[in-house]
């Protein structure tokens, strides 16, 4: 498989009063096209600023130190891949919500209390889709479907401008000036169309009557669809789904977690980057899982391969903390609690909470060693652990 | 929404009781010959006190006193103002027109400088831009309105005869008076009435007059305004739906305006009220200090000199002024707020 996203040592601290938070340590996670990857681990471990910083869209105090993050878009060119961390801002705005795009933790918080649902939906489109709207409007004004009058004439000069470039200084100058700036009001309700169209597509039968409405007006589960809908509103290459079914109610997380899956089987997503605490959301959707615990990655490799055969001594604890029908025995915690990421423990960050630590993991970092098949673990004692 | 402005104006009436009876019981801490003025209507009256006195049952007991009082404003009665040498309800038509004016030109300026500025601050936290407005707006809030006043006459009057204070030149004021056929006082506003007598230079002359006086306002009343935009702006910018938006693709200008500030201007508009009766005060100052012939100045000097009738009536016109502009506060909170549904 063709690789999609890779992050290469990605660090980011954020700069507080209490002094810099060590929130990622060399964080390595790789994504291939077409793959549904998992995020797991306690909460505070640093999956957000992960996948925030794969983003470059990190609130202040925080920082991305050093790093790469590749990205490669195209499936048959793998050696065509840029760095998002070294490119401008503006190109980085074109493919945030464009090529890679985010689903978020609460649906309640995550939506403008004073926008219409369309209008937070139709900015996806209005941020990344203006050539094809104006092509579109172009059409029907020359085959006639919708007529302005007196005024087609300016306005088909407009929309001819825009289809070749958006961000041209006349229609910018446009936009700016009285009564010209209703130019762009066919464009916007256009994008307020397509709004429509995609949030029929999550299943909402009213949307037309749905998108004259304010977040208040709806339920948490329909908040969240219309989160999804704005993440998906220009088929992203790449869908991140930060923890986007923890604070919905059984059924509906499993109705979104199956509409992602539905969305993947009919390629209008390529890869899921899937967040989540749920270990049985993992087994059932992801095809690999990466574990972090503070901060740092401590293993990754292939469902099947984690589940059965985890080296990580944290993994293990982790799986072994979740309950299970069929073993029975006690459920084991995890003792000692998650370090300070002002001043995280030296050496492996794992080793205060770990029984098999030596004065190696004291010390010094472990690095993360490939096993084979894509199995790859952080930790200093992988030789005695795999046999057991 | 209609339901609600009219229970809104039912309630003035309840507000104004409130205030009259306030107003009046400090009325009758004073002597019976002081309070005869309240029903002086012509100076051959104001002659006989202790007559009107007797008259008006002065020495009542308060309730009944009460009644009288407001059977006489009821029928359009509000007394014999001492300081204008004139009845209160004509000399309020000569002094209201000044203050407006003067009110008219300071507050679009307040709003529009104090958002703007306020919303600069916030995007760009902690930068010399942030520091600068907030010591600004430290020095507008902390100094007191009459000092910063006499500070901006001394400078540009005093040193470089910029800007006189007064409404306008006395020149231009006999000018008007002698030649009633020419200037006709539609509004009592100098700068509108130029204007629509065709008299550009009476309009030049009031706004030299105005310039210190609409700056001090500003800078008083700003302060204020700004600190809530800004810190409003920092909460908006922190919140979840930025990040929403930023993931979406938004560039910074449509996050900045779009987003954040729309959410930033709720908390604006509750201060709103508190802008209100920080202009009355400041103009209190401000035409004191510029000897502008206002409702400020007309207060101050009654004050001064126990001119009950102007006091009493001129709080009640403050306390219309505060029921309706709150009433007009609440109408833009339920339209910038979806949230808000009035009832
Ligand atoms: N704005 C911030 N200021 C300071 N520290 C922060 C900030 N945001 C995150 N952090 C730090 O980064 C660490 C990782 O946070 P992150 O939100 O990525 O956790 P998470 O794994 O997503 O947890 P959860 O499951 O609760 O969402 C936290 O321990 C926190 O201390
Ligand atoms: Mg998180």
């Amino acid at each position: 498989m063709a690789k999609l996203l890779e992050t290469k040592n990605l660090v980011t601290n954020f700069y507080t009063y209490e002094g810099s938070v060590k929130a990622l340590d060399n964080v390595s996670i790789s994504i291939d096209h077409g793959e549904t990857f998992g995020l797991v681990g306690e909460s505070g471990c640093g999956k957000s600023v992960t996948v925030r910083s794969v983003m470059r869209i990190i609130q202040s105090p925080g920082v991305i130190e050093g790093g790469e993050v590749l990205y490669c878009d195209d499936a048959e060119h793998p050696e065509q891949c840029e760095d998002l961390l070294i490119k401008s801002e503006e190109a980085m705005r074109e493919l945030r919500g464009d090529r890679i795009s985010m689903i978020f933790q609460e649906p309640n918080a995550a939506l403008n209390p004073v926008l219409t649902i369309g209008e937070q939906v139709a900015e996806s489109y209005m941020f990344h889709r203006q050539r094809s709207m104006s092509r579109q409007i172009l059409a029907d004004v020359e085959s006639g479907k919708i007529s302005f009058g007196i005024f087609s004439p300016l306005l088909k000069w407009a929309y001819r401008r825009a289809s070749e470039n958006p961000r041209a200084p006349a229609l910018r100058l446009m936009s700016k000036l009285p009564l010209l700036k209703l130019w762009g009001r066919p464009m916007r309700r256009e994008a307020v169309n397509r709004s429509v169209g995609i949030i029929e597509r999550l299943g909402i039968s009213n949307a037309a009557e749905l998108v004259t409405r304010y977040p208040h007006n709806l339920s948490g589960g329909m908040k969240q669809r219309i989160v999804i809908a704005i993440a998906l509103a220009c088929n992203p290459t790449l869908l991140i789904a930060d923890e986007a079914t923890s604070n919905l109610d059984v059924t509906i997380q499993a109705q979104i977690l199956e509409l992602l899956q539905d969305l993947k089987e009919r390629r209008a997503i390529s890869s899921v980057l899937l967040i989540t605490h749920d270990l049985g959301v993992v087994a059932e959707t992801c095809d690999r899982v990466g574990v972090m615990y503070a901060g740092i990655l401590c293993e990754v490799a292939d469902v099947k391969t984690l589940f059965n055969n985890p080296v990580h001594p944290y993994t293990r604890a982790l799986l072994n903390s979740v309950p299970r029908f069929c073993v029975e025995g006690e459920l084991a915690t995890i003792e000692g609690s998650v370090p300070n990421l002002v001043h995280p423990p030296a050496g492996c960050r794992f080793h205060p909470r770990c029984k098999a630590a030596s004065d190696i993991c004291k010390q010094e970092k472990p690095k993360l060693v490939d096993l084979g098949n894509g199995h790859s673990v952080a930790c200093h004692h992988i030789d005695e652990k795999i046999g057991e | 929404m209609t339901a609600y402005i009219i229970r809104r104006l039912l309630f003035l009436i309840f507000v104004l009781f409130g205030v009259s009876v306030l107003i009046f019981g400090l009325l009758m801490t004073f002597s019976p010959e002081r309070r005869a003025a309240v029903y002086v209507t012509t100076p051959q009256q104001a002659k006989d006190i202790p007559k009107l006195v007797k008259q008006y049952g002065l020495n009542d007991p308060v309730p009944i006193q009460y009644a009288r009082w407001v059977k006489e404003v009821a029928s359009g009665n509000l007394g014999w103002s001492l300081v204008a040498a004139r009845p209160v309800a004509k000399a309020f038509w000569s002094y209201f027109p000044t203050t407006l004016e003067l009110n008219l030109l300071a507050s679009p300026l307040v709003i529009i400088v104090g958002i703007w500025l306020g919303t600069l601050a916030g995007v760009h936290r902690d930068t010399w831009i942030d520091h600068g407005t907030r010591i600004g707006a430290i020095v507008g809030w902390s100094l007191p309105t009459f000092l910063f006043a006499l500070v901006l006459l001394m400078i540009f009057y005093g040193y470089y005869g910029l800007f006189p204070p007064g409404i306008i030149s006395s020149d231009t004021s006999l000018w008007v008076i002698n030649n009633p056929d020419k200037f006709t006082r539609y509004t009592g506003m100098y700068t509108i009435d130029g204007i629509l007598n065709g008299h550009l230079w009476v309009t030049w002359d009031a706004l030299n007059h105005l310039v210190l006086p609409v700056l001090t306002q500003v800078i008083v009343v700003v302060a204020l305004l700004m600190r809530v935009m800004r810190s409003g702006m920092l909460e908006e910018l922190s919140r979840d739906y930025v990040i929403t938006a930023k993931a979406k693709g938004a560039d910074a200008h449509t996050i900045n305006i779009k987003h954040a500030r729309k959410n930033a201007l709720i908390p604006v508009i509750t201060v709103a009220g508190q802008l209100v009766a920080l202009s009355m005060e400041g103009s209190i100052a401000v035409e004191v200090v510029f000897s502008r012939q206002g409702m400020g100045w007309w207060l101050a000097h009654s004050a001064t000199q126990l001119d009950m009738p102007v006091l009493m009536s001129v709080c009640m016109f403050i306390g219309v002024v505060f029921v309706l502009s709150n009433l007009i506060i609440d109408i833009m909170y339920a339209y910038i707020d979806p949230r808000i549904q009035l009832q």
